[in-house]
């Protein structure tokens, strides 16, 4: 058995420990361990608050000199003004830059952030030349160093990184990751490979097996409706085939972006899908493409829809503005139960109201209290919604 | 009968002990899982541009709720506030709920407000709304203000907002509750991140407003309350948000949204009826009702919680205030259990009620209760001569000591994450706190519960008493 020495003012401590009761030996453990948790919680935030005491330190010394070099090197580069030299071969003067403590890793870091920076706010050849830098001054090596890295956290960094930079990187080492099971460099795999792809740039729809988060999507729009010299595929080809039904509502969206009118045979097909709530999605495109050829059909299925894909057929049939339904919304205000879908439908008619003065002006003269109050609520400039 | 009465002893003292252990292990364990928690945040929240989301056409609208009492004195700089926030597609509802100074003519003599005839449905029954109001300023186009009759409660007041909500989500506040101007990018993050649950509400950490500074309704310095009362309330709100509720999250077992910032699923609130406005706990009696529903109706939903801070709030300063809030809130602690018990260790609530309302029960409803009764028996130990001192102060030390390291280390994670306050003198002055709470502020906590309870058992009538608001001021 192990015998351990104890010390002897610990010895009162140690005897009523042993001779104690169990509860009291337990409190006694715990606290010891609620004292030591105590001072190292205390220290933790101590060191965390000097770390970033330190850091900002850093960064407020590091910051100015760092922007003045890149205005003076690379904004007021002379050679932005000659149009015969090609950017890309300008060779910068890196020796100011060597003033920088580059042999340590965080101030490289720095300096790609605020290259990053730069380039964000700044477009053609200043754009260039910032690149340029970054490549001269090889901090592109320490971005792939992160590529290759296990962490999710530093592979999402340099997917970052690579892709502000304009950097091209190999389709089958992104494409893997535009499936990753970690949602954020997913997430930064599918941007860089929309951003970076040389061939097709939308490829990773075919392929994708998770869902486009609503997040993602914010994010993938922002990215391909900033992106210059992209090539706009038709999106009915994802709205036909895709088995994702996330990726076929996203798809959706763009059309609308773009008003892609090829693709209006795929969504009147889409409307044929189980799926209630993409259903909706495919009418609600439809009524903001306007496509009046469709509204025939949307008239059609309407009572065999749910509540939720009624109200996008009426919206729709507002937004179209055909003329050519004014008797079925006349028919959905006055007939229809639902408070949405009156309402609704009376919006639709003030949108139709090219067409349907008369009729609304018949159904302000002879409509009940609650519909009175609908009719002038949606006829009211000063209320949106 | 000696014999009787020693056994009846050591069952009890065992009890307490069995239930002592287990709540401690709960907070060591809440301690472990909010970590997790804040830290999966701060790692994504660097990856996640809230500025792609301000400027996109895809953000999902939201509704802002306010309702307003007798708020005459701040109501501009608060609606002001509000409309400074930061986000493409929202609205603001404020509900005058049939105050009796100025507040209606202040926001409409301002905001150039008009009645309109507006298509009011009530899909939740409230007092009657007189008029709703537009301004005929493009630039208050969000702002739409309802007068309704005073119905005795924040509830009917945020229902009738509901009823005219034109989005699918809605955020609760005070009108009073200054709102960092991100808020509602940070709200409806977690529901458009989420995969495969339907997220029916979320809710981020409050703050003490009393010390910090503002200026025209925008928080511009964080600082700990000076006074005692308030500072001890910033202690109970750390811990409260950043591990409790954080801890619970992680689990998806959040048991409450506060009534201070709250963003809500609208189509899963009405269909659950709305809040109740006979409560006294309207906001965490809204949740248990909306996970209820969901349960019922086999919708796969989460809760969750943002462990930034996005809103401050004025706390008591004073004891008679402060009684009248925990009374309030233990009486509809009290009443939320007594209403929805058949949730209680029911395995068709799943997490639910085996999880949140077990240790509700437990550990908020009877926890004043057992301490309660455990200082009573002391006392008669004690008078009997019955008290072995050194091990009874040992017991207390440890509570005490565990007390501290939790809350120790509730603000560990909110300073390692987001390094409120500028200087170390205010985070040793916040760290201090703690060792004066479990002997000042604690029993004000358990006698203010007991009378709430007692409140709650009489069925006394209680009036809906105005906070009594100092404001919020620029720094003079």
């Amino acid at each position: 058995m192990l015998d351990i020495q104890v010390p002897d003012f610990l010895e009162p401590v140690v005897n009523t420990f042993r001779y104690a009761p169990l509860a009291i030996q337990v409190a006694m453990v715990f606290i010891i361990i609620a004292s030591l948790g105590t001072l190292l919680a205390y220290y933790s935030i101590l060191r965390s608050r000097y770390r970033g005491y330190q850091r900002d330190k850093k960064l407020a010394f590091l910051h100015p000199k760092i922007d003045n070099l890149i205005i003076e090197e690379v904004l007021t580069n002379p050679t932005l003004l000659k149009d015969d030299v090609p950017v890309a071969h300008v060779q910068l003067n890196l020796e100011p830059f060597q003033e920088l403590p580059l042999h340590k890793k965080w101030a490289r870091e720095v300096l790609t952030e605020r290259i990053i920076h730069f380039r964000r706010n700044v477009r053609g050849n200043m754009g260039e030349l910032l690149r340029n830098l970054y490549l001269q001054l090889e901090l592109d090596k320490d971005t792939m160093k992160k590529m290759r890295s296990g962490h999710w956290e530093k592979k999402v960094q340099a997917l970052v990184e690579f892709t502000s930079m304009d950097m091209s990187i190999a389709d089958v080492t992104i494409l893997p990751l535009t499936n990753s099971r970690n949602r954020e460099l997913r997430a930064a795999a599918r941007h860089a490979y929309i951003k970076l792809s040389k061939n097709e740039p939308f490829k990773f729809f075919d392929v994708v097996t998770e869902p486009l988060l609503m997040w993602d999507q914010v994010e993938l729009f922002r990215i391909i409706t900033t992106t210059q010299n992209i090539a706009i595929p038709n999106f009915a080809r994802w709205i036909t085939y895709s088995a994702n039904k996330s990726v076929v509502s996203f798809c959706l969206k763009l059309v609308v972006h773009y008003n892609q009118l090829p693709a209006v045979p795929a969504i009147v097909k889409l409307l044929e899908t189980k799926d209630h709530y993409l259903r909706a999605d495919a009418i609600n495109c439809l009524g903001k493409l306007r496509v009046p050829d469709a509204e025939d059909k949307l008239i059609v299925m309407y009572s065999s829809q749910p509540l939720h894909c009624q109200i996008e057929i009426l919206k729709a049939v507002g937004r179209i503005s055909s003329g050519r339904h004014v008797d079925f919304l006349k028919q959905e205000f006055l007939h229809s139960t639902d408070f949405d879908l009156r309402k609704n439908a009376a919006k639709s008619l003030v949108k139709n109201e090219w067409t349907a003065k008369q009729v609304l002006e018949e159904l302000l003269a002879t409509a009940n209290a609650e519909n009175l109050r609908i009719l002038k609520h949606c006829m009211n400039p000063l209320i949106k919604y | 009968m000696s014999g009787i009465l020693e056994t009846l002893g050591r069952i009890y003292e065992s009890t307490l002990f069995v239930y002592g252990m287990v709540l401690l292990l709960v907070y060591a364990m809440l301690a472990l899982l909010s970590m997790l928690a804040v830290r999966r945040y701060a790692k994504r929240d660097n990856y996640h541009q809230l500025d792609i989301l301000s400027s996109s056409p895809l953000a999902p609208g939201i509704t802002i709720l306010a309702p307003a009492f007798n708020e005459g004195l701040t109501i501009i700089s608060n609606v002001r506030s509000l409309l400074t926030l930061n986000y493409p597609r929202f609205e603001i509802v404020l509900i005058n709920d049939g105050s009796t100074d100025d507040t209606m003519q202040q926001l409409i003599e301002e905001f150039k407000m008009v009645t309109v005839d507006f298509a009011y449905n009530e899909k939740i029954r409230t007092q009657p709304v007189r008029k709703i109001y537009k301004s005929t300023d493009p630039a208050y186009s969000s702002l739409l203000v309802i007068d309704k009759i005073n119905g005795k409660s924040k509830a009917d007041a945020t229902n009738a907002g509901i009823n005219v909500a034109s989005f699918n989500y809605f955020v609760c506040t005070d009108v009073d509750c200054i709102l960092d101007k991100n808020t509602l990018l940070e709200l409806i993050k977690p529901v458009m991140q989420e995969a495969h649950k339907r997220v029916i509400a979320v809710g981020a950490t409050l703050r003490i407003a009393n010390s910090c500074e503002f200026d025209e309704g925008v928080m511009t310095r964080m600082r700990p309350p000076k006074q005692l009362l308030p500072r001890f309330q910033e202690v109970e709100y750390i811990r409260s948000f950043v591990l409790g509720k954080m801890g619970w999250s992680y689990i998806n077992c959040v048991p409450n949204v506060s009534g201070g910032l709250g963003l809500f699923d609208k189509e899963i609130a009405i269909r659950s009826g709305g809040y109740d406005h006979s409560s006294f706990g309207e906001d965490m009696e809204l949740l248990t009702r909306m996970c209820r529903y969901a349960h019922d109706n086999h919708v796969n939903y989460s809760v969750r919680y943002i462990p930034k801070s996005l809103c401050w709030t004025e706390a008591p300063s004073t004891l008679k205030i402060f009684n009248r809030q925990r009374t309030r809130w233990a009486r509809g602690l009290a009443q939320l259990m007594h209403a929805h018990f058949n949730m209680f260790l029911n395995p068709r609530y799943g997490k639910m009620g085996m999880i949140i309302f077990p240790f509700n029960f437990f550990f908020e409803l009877l926890a004043p209760i057992i301490e309660f009764t455990g200082i009573i028996v002391y006392i008669v130990l004690a008078v009997m001569g019955k008290i072995n001192w050194p091990y009874a102060l040992l017991l207390l030390l440890f509570v005490y000591t565990y007390a501290i390291m939790i809350t120790t280390i509730s603000i560990l994670w909110d300073q390692l994450t987001f390094r409120y306050y500028k200087t170390w003198k205010e985070v040793v002055y916040l760290c201090m706190t703690p060792f004066m709470e479990f002997l000042f502020y604690h029993p004000l906590i358990v006698i203010y519960a007991l009378r709430g309870y007692y409140y709650f058992l009489t069925g006394k009538k209680s009036a809906w008493g105005n906070m009594q608001r100092q404001g919020f001021g620029k720094k003079k």
